[in-house]
């Protein structure tokens, strides 16, 4: 009840400032947006947690309910300023990704897990890049494409509707506590999935400029190999740096972590690496190279993650462009739907290649229907670049997001329930997990 | 004495191990003026942590008014007088001074006075104490308590900014207390019903920056408001107050330092800031001797004609009063932010070098 009452008083407090303020005061709304969603989305995860949905799934409720596409009381500027904390969030997701990969642990059964993921990836594009093909001109995007200018724009629109979220996948087994072969299988086929799209993408895109006769004088390989492997040296070397902080100095963990993953995502942006990767390879370092730091680093998360995030997905939320469902509508869920499809029949092919046959990995496909940042931020660059049909595209993806975003945590929490896998994480609990209620870590 | 032998205010805002003007130069290096680390762009993004640092500061200070020695009364009583005396020779001598040299302002003459006057009547709690002074914890917390006055009289010179479209003065003090208070409200209902220590400092985070955004939003002072969500936790029922001390000692030292960071990258060398730096500095040594004497009347504890001496550094209140007329008045907001920067750098040393006198 008194949070309850606290949740009304932040929002009606809100809401009053929105309906008072001065137009220049939009300039001034990041703290007040930050407030709102710290107070207001905690609040409203914790009631997802309590109906049995993943927290992350109240935060974006929260901030779609609120935000500018229903209630208002986050209006547009207020969640554009929210973004503030994207790299951030971002980074530190995927610094805890790879403080969770001990490789020693997982050397057993890196085949399987290559083995399910690369079919399973190598399918889900397939189908996709067939089904968009085949319903090109009813997707509404350029019907008048022909030839090689069809088949450009089909592969581009496969990769991103191919794409996963590794960011919401993590977060949902950071915040269940999850732990297990089945986590461990998820989590790595969306981290390959993450690598395969930035070259896929990549790719693809050199071909579309040279197909629309837009391509710049750019080294294409050079360009590939300088965003992946760059990533990962950096990473690398920031994340050798971190474990040598912790060694012997090991002080104020949790704002060094929080300070060390504004610097990744600050050198990532400036030098056009990959910030998700630089920060997956900064924390497998960190736990493979000097695991009892990496100890230490989970302690601080703890401590420093949790803010970061609940804005991050109350941004993620009041961003969300149910305009764009409500525009596209059938086309939207049909597309979602063969996605889901794709996804669906490539992870059981993945996991016959791979020789399983249990009921647990039958559920892989649950783990890789969200879509979020990475595949928002292609998007922007394929809008960027195509005005026009880009634009169209960027319709259509935003509806997607909108519905995948909403549905895939929730699908992936059910699978790592069902696996029983929640809740199974050793040590103290890291990153966006709050303390878990007794009936909270049985789910 | 050393420039370094300090010890911390009652209220803990001194900004770790050493003083404000290190802090201040070494902003002054990182901004758009030296090396453009904090260039112009890094530092409006930081604008949204200023305020919250703004309301967090202003929530010490309200925490800090609860009657904590026999002499409370007389003791807040010679802080009012003391500031007062401040406030009002600098508040006055900035206004003739400005208005006699025909000073060119883009912001209402009687704003940028008034703040460089209640920027003036803060003080930074005998930041070069050896703790020798006879009734220093009385001295202390009247330097803690000398804050208020400066607040208050900031937050309404804030009704100067907006008189055409109507902003009344009652409403710029009214409306930042009101939002403190529906912050205070906000945390009661939340800090005691945390399940651990994560959710906690979530909360506690978003109460400080509804505070400091709201308030920011609402184009009134966020230092007032925290004041008022201070004042609300620590006189209703319950612990609130204590967990947000507990919460707000683990990330005070990073708040205040951003704030003196900030003033230093802002700090500009134009004839405005270094006009109003004279003001400052010399009023406000006057206003400091005369209202520290005429308050050591008031508590009869303190070493007399000391306690102005002992209050002479502005400390971080000073910065922060003047941040926060440069949100509602950037341009002339800056040079008043300059001339406090200035004006701290000199009485620190003026403090270092002034240390009251052992009793005998």
């Amino acid at each position: 009840m008194a949070r309850a009452a606290a949740l009304l008083v932040a929002l009606v407090l809100a809401w009053l400032l929105g309906q008072t303020a001065a137009p220049e005061a939009a300039f001034r709304s990041t703290a007040l947006a930050i407030g709102v969603a710290l107070v207001a989305a905690a609040l409203v995860g914790r009631i997802a947690e309590r109906i049995g949905l993943p927290r992350v799934t109240g935060y974006l409720v929260f901030g779609l309910l609120c935000g500018p596409s229903i209630a208002n009381i986050i209006t547009r500027p207020m969640a554009r300023e929210l973004q503030i904390v994207n790299g951030l969030a971002v980074t530190l997701i995927a610094f805890v990704a790879g403080l969770e990969m001990n490789l020693r642990r997982l050397a057993p059964r890196l085949t399987v897990i290559a083995r399910v993921g690369g079919v399973t990836i190598l399918l889900t594009y397939l189908m996709i890049f067939v089904a968009v093909w085949t319903a090109w001109p009813w997707l509404r995007i350029a019907p008048g494409f022909t030839g090689i200018h069809r088949l450009a724009a089909s592969a581009l629109l496969t990769a991103l509707v191919a794409s996963f979220s590794p960011t919401v996948s993590i977060a949902i087994v950071a915040e269940a506590r999850a732990a297990g072969p089945f986590t461990e299988l998820t989590l790595a086929i969306v981290i390959l999935a993450d690598l395969v799209l930035i070259l896929a993408f990549t790719l693809i895109m050199q071909f579309v400029r040279v197909t629309f006769g837009t391509a710049a004088h750019v080294s294409l390989f050079a360009g590939v190999t300088w965003e992946i492997f760059g990533s990962f040296a950096f990473g690398a070397l920031a994340g050798g740096v971190l474990a040598l902080y912790l060694a012997h100095i090991g002080r104020e963990v949790a704002i060094v972590v929080l300070g060390f993953c504004v610097v990744i995502a600050g050198v990532a942006e400036h030098f056009q690496l990959e910030p998700l990767m630089a920060a997956l390879a900064a924390g497998l370092v960190v736990e493979n190279l000097a695991p009892s730091a990496g100890d230490v680093v989970k302690e601080g998360v703890e401590r420093s993650a949790l803010p970061v995030l609940v804005v991050f997905f109350a941004a993620a939320g009041a961003s969300l462009q149910l305009d764009a469902l409500a525009t596209l509508g059938w086309i939207a869920l049909g597309v979602a739907a063969a996605r889901t499809g794709a996804i669906w029949i490539s992870a059981r092919l993945g996991r016959a290649a791979a020789g399983l046959s249990d009921e647990v990995t039958a559920m892989t496909w649950m783990a890789l229907v969200s879509q979020a940042g990475v595949t928002l931020g292609l998007t922007l660059i394929v809008a960027a670049e195509f005005p026009g049909w880009g634009t169209t595209i960027e319709t259509l993806m935003l509806a997607l997001i909108a519905l995948h975003q909403l549905i895939g945590p929730v699908l992936y929490r059910a699978a790592l329930a069902r696996a029983g896998e929640i809740g199974r994480q050793a040590g103290t609990p890291t990153a966006l997990m709050m303390p878990q209620s007794p009936s909270g870590a049985a789910r | 004495m050393t420039l370094f032998a300090r010890r911390s205010a009652a209220l803990g805002l001194s900004p770790a191990i050493v003083p404000v003007s290190t802090w201040l130069v070494l902003g002054f290096a990182l901004g758009p003026r030296v090396l453009d680390v904090l260039s112009s762009d890094a530092l409006a993004h930081l604008d949204a942590a200023v305020s919250v640092a703004l309301g967090t500061l202003g929530v010490f200070v309200g925490l800090a008014l609860v009657p904590r020695a026999r002499n409370a009364v007389p003791i807040l009583g010679a802080a009012l007088v003391e500031s007062g005396f401040a406030v009002a020779i600098v508040s006055a001598a900035a206004a003739f001074l400005l208005a006699a040299r025909h000073v060119p302002l883009t912001s209402p003459l009687p704003l940028i006075a008034i703040s460089l006057g209640a920027a003036a009547g803060a003080s930074g709690a005998g930041a070069f104490s050896q703790g020798n002074l006879l009734g220093e914890d009385h001295a202390m917390h009247i330097a803690d308590l000398d804050d208020v006055l400066p607040i208050a009289v900031a937050a309404l010179a804030a009704g100067f900014v907006d008189q055409q479209s109507g902003v009344s003065w009652i409403a710029a003090v009214a409306e930042p207390i009101a939002i403190g208070a529906a912050c205070g409200t906000i945390g009661l209902l939340l800090f005691e019903r945390t399940t651990g220590e994560a959710e906690r400092a979530v909360f506690v985070l978003g109460v400080l920056a509804l505070i400091g955004g709201a308030c920011a939003f609402a184009g009134v002072s966020p230092l007032l408001g925290g004041v008022s969500a201070g004042l609300f936790w620590r006189n209703v029922p319950g612990r609130a107050d204590t967990v947000i001390l507990d919460d707000l000692r683990k990330f005070q030292h990073p708040l205040v330092v951003l704030l003196v960071v900030v003033a230093g990258a802002q700090t500009i060398l134009d004839p405005l800031p270094l006009f109003l730096f004279a003001i400052f500095v010399v009023f406000r040594l006057t206003g400091k001797v005369i209202g520290g004497a005429a308050a050591a009347r008031m508590v009869p504890t303190l070493a007399g004609e000391a306690l102005g001496a002992y209050l002479v550094s502005p400390g971080v209140m000073g910065i922060a009063i003047a941040l926060n007329l440069q949100q509602i008045a950037p341009s002339d907001g800056r040079a008043v932010v300059s001339a406090i920067a200035f004006g701290t750098l000199v009485f620190e040393v003026v403090s270092a070098l002034v240390v009251p006198a052992e009793p005998a």
